[in-house]
């Protein structure tokens, strides 16, 4: 399936740091999967990506490695994509040059059908749960083992009160999806993650919109499943704290670009006023508060001249 | 002047990007169809949403229909002595033309608006993007099966509509008015033809179940995902059906019955 | 599961209606049971004129139905219309020397034909055809032929 070649575009990637908000240490350029992981292949290995929408690029040629068992966290302001690297990971999107490899396959070489086999190993939590509606929560948490697996009706009970048990919610199997508040479902939609025991799961913004109790349920699921089940975990989120806690490893992605890379405790000590603004939310700083336009007096002046003419 | 043209042109082009969506939409369903019979259980909730539920809708329609039909025709027939063919007019305008055609209508809006509310939602609340991560393909485990459901219900209701509009022509021209019992139905029996005129009805009630349906379908899993997306995509779906349906009407119209 | 249940048996009410709804539309709105489409035998017949005659109209003796005009096809040779009708089973006694018209239901109705008998011991079979025929009455025609004795009688 994949040919494991990776692209090899080392000309480039000078030229990026340089295009980079800041000057930023070492650990820009190339992914370094061994500082992360050291002797085993990374799952995702994403290479030379570059993806647009229109005439907006979002994703100008990045390279990120997911290291496997860890929990991997990407991080960048709100609008830089970082949904999209999910979808393109998962082949629901289709990058206008690079690669993507998942456990050795390209995913955009791949046919439907063999896919559709490669997701049945990936499980994703939406943002907003996306739990079927017309489903209870039990029905919706057996839905992916209904569709791909013939199981006994026994097992397959045996099986969905074990996924709703493992995310605290075994209690609400009855209920119906709109009867459940944001993060109720968002832990339903981890079981329903979960119920194929896929190699990785990917979180689309876990945090959005939780309160702290919640949100505090969450991190620790995240957390415990990724270390009970030996799962490899993507997280994608703009929760800087929350996410830094959990993740062993950090992208911090905007304008197109990986900015940054490294353990929590790399960002941490990075110099960068660009991440430091991110990491720390200052409201000013290399990115500005306002929207890139001409200057006020100038708009004005325009606009007045305009009106005058009508 | 150029931006005009230019415009013109995208939305040219626009257009024929939809037209061909829409198809390859409908190949992927009708690709789906197969799997959803191994799975009957999908198909008849399906049933059950597009069918069952717009029973009283079509039924309360038909019958109104048949009796204005039935008044209508009376006073213009009784004007040349031939009000026993009351229950000819009354049911050849019904089964050939209002049967499947109000049918179709009042189907779009209320089965098609809200199959393309129910796709739409699903896109805008990632549900759509979730079964593809399960590995489950959207098109033939949620459009197939409600094309096909669209696809067997119609004509069952056009058939419903014609059926209980006989019978409110009836009530009325013969209940009401005191057409003869017997010139009432030997009438019609004798002058509607079966191939010409029922079957050509079930027919065209079939063509515009395919069509509503379909438009429903393709409007919600084409639509923007936000609310105000999902509207205007139920909107369209309900001009666009109306449209269709009259439109194919005066075609399928033309090819029964014009020699 | 009894949730499940209500389901089957309302979509299995309405599968039912929706049937019983196109029976009746067959069967008691249409023709259907009326004719017994294929069987029977078939007769043909010529005429010189056949006016509006259609496929599929009554052909009747003695004001019965006995059968439907089943095809209508144009004559080169003779310049005659060949009339093909198929007679109901049933009927199987039909003369052969019966004389075939082409009448209107009404002043404006709908034409069909109608079948005389005559005397005749012998019956006509399948395929047969009948030779006595009468054409239609084009009423343009006869008005024409009206107006114009009419002009006669006030010119002598």
């Amino acid at each position: 399936m994949g040919n494991g070649s990776s692209p090899s575009m080392p000309a480039t990637a000078p030229d990026k740091a340089a295009q980079m908000p800041s000057a930023i240490g070492a650990k820009s350029g190339r992914p370094d999967p061994g500082g992360a992981n050291p002797g085993i292949a990374p799952l995702v290995r994403i290479r030379g990506l570059r993806f647009s929408r229109a005439a907006h690029v979002v994703f100008d040629g990045i390279d990120v490695d997911i290291p496997r068992g860890r929990v991997t966290a990407i991080m960048g302001p709100s609008g830089t994509g970082k949904t999209t690297l999910l979808k393109l990971i998962s082949g629901q999107l289709r990058p206008d040059a690079g690669t993507i490899e998942v456990d050795g396959e390209d995913v955009h070489a791949l046919g439907t059908r063999a896919l559709y086999r490669l997701r049945t190993r990936m499980g994703m939590l939406f943002q907003s749960g996306a739990l079927l509606t017309e489903l209870s929560v039990f029905e919706n948490v057996a839905f992916p083992l209904r569709e791909h697996a013939r199981l006994p009706e026994s097992l397959l009970r045996k099986l969905v009160l074990m996924k709703l048990e493992a995310v605290g919610l075994r209690g609400a199997a009855a209920l119906m999806p709109s009867e459940l508040s944001g993060g109720m479902s968002r832990r339903v939609a981890l079981a329903r993650a979960v119920a194929l025991d896929p190699m990785m799961i990917m979180y689309d913004e876990p945090f959005t919109g939780q309160d702290p109790i919640s949100m505090g349920v969450l991190v620790s699921l995240i957390r415990q499943l990724n270390d009970a089940s030996r799962l490899t975990s993507i997280v994608v989120s703009h929760d800087v704290r929350e996410t830094a806690g959990i993740a062993d490893y950090i992208y911090l992605i905007a304008n197109g670009q990986v900015v940054c890379h490294g353990t929590p405790r790399d960002i941490a000590s990075e110099r960068s006023s660009w991440v430091r603004q991110f990491m720390d939310g200052e409201p000013d700083g290399p990115v500005h508060f306002h929207y890139p336009c001409a200057p006020l007096a100038e708009d004005m002046l325009t606009r007045a001249r305009r009106a005058t003419r009508r | 002047m150029m931006n005009a043209l230019a415009r013109l042109g995208r939305l040219g082009l626009d257009s024929l990007a939809r037209l061909g969506r829409a198809h390859l939409l409908l190949f992927g369903i009708l690709g789906g169809l197969p799997s959803v019979l191994l799975r009957p259980r999908l198909l008849i909730a399906q049933i059950y949403g597009i069918g069952v539920l717009s029973v009283l809708i079509i039924v309360v329609s038909g019958l109104f229909v048949g009796m204005v039909l039935g008044l209508q025709g009376y006073y213009v027939l009784a004007q040349f002595g031939a009000a026993e063919s009351l229950g000819v007019m009354v049911a050849a305008s019904l089964v050939r033309e209002l049967g499947p055609v109000v049918t179709a209508l009042l189907f779009a809006g209320r089965a098609g608006s809200a199959l393309t509310a129910e796709i739409g939602l699903m896109k805008a609340t990632e549900q759509l993007s979730a079964l593809e991560m399960m590995a489950v393909d959207p098109i033939r485990r949620i459009l197939a099966p409600r094309f096909l459901g669209g696809f067997i219900s119609m004509p069952l209701l056009a058939a419903m509509f014609s059926a209980v509009g006989v019978l409110g022509g009836y009530f009325v021209g013969v209940g009401l008015l005191g057409v003869d019992d017997g010139a009432f139905w030997s009438q019609m029996e004798a002058k509607i033809d079966f191939e010409e005129d029922i079957v050509n009805g079930v027919v065209k009630s079939v063509v515009f179940g395919v069509v509503v349906t379909w438009i429903a379908l393709y409007e919600g899993f084409d639509a923007t995902p936000t609310s105000s997306g999902v509207s205007q995509a139920t909107t369209r779906t309900v001009v666009h059906s109306a449209l269709a349906v009259l439109g194919m009407d005066f075609v399928l119209t033309a090819l029964m019955f014009g020699d | 599961m009894a949730k499940t249940r209500i389901l089957e048996i309302l979509v299995g009410t309405f599968m039912a209606a929706g049937f019983v709804a196109l029976f009746f539309l067959a069967m008691q709105v249409s023709n259907l049971s009326a004719s017994a489409a294929g069987d029977g035998y078939s007769l043909t017949a010529r005429f010189d004129n056949i006016g509006s005659l259609k496929t599929r109209a009554p052909v009747s003796m003695a004001g019965v139905r006995v059968g439907r005009v089943e095809s209508i096809q144009y004559d080169q040779d003779t310049y005659q219309a060949v009339v093909t009708m198929r007679i109901d089973e049933g009927y199987d006694r039909i003369p052969s020397d019966t004389f075939a018209n082409i009448f209107t239901a009404g002043l404006l109705g709908e034409q069909y034909v109608g079948l005389d008998p005559g005397g005749s011991p012998d019956y006509l079979r399948d395929g047969e055809q009948i030779e006595h025929t009468q054409s239609a009455l084009v009423l343009e025609q006869m008005i024409g032929q009206f107006l114009f004795s009419k002009a006669e009688e006030v010119s002598q």
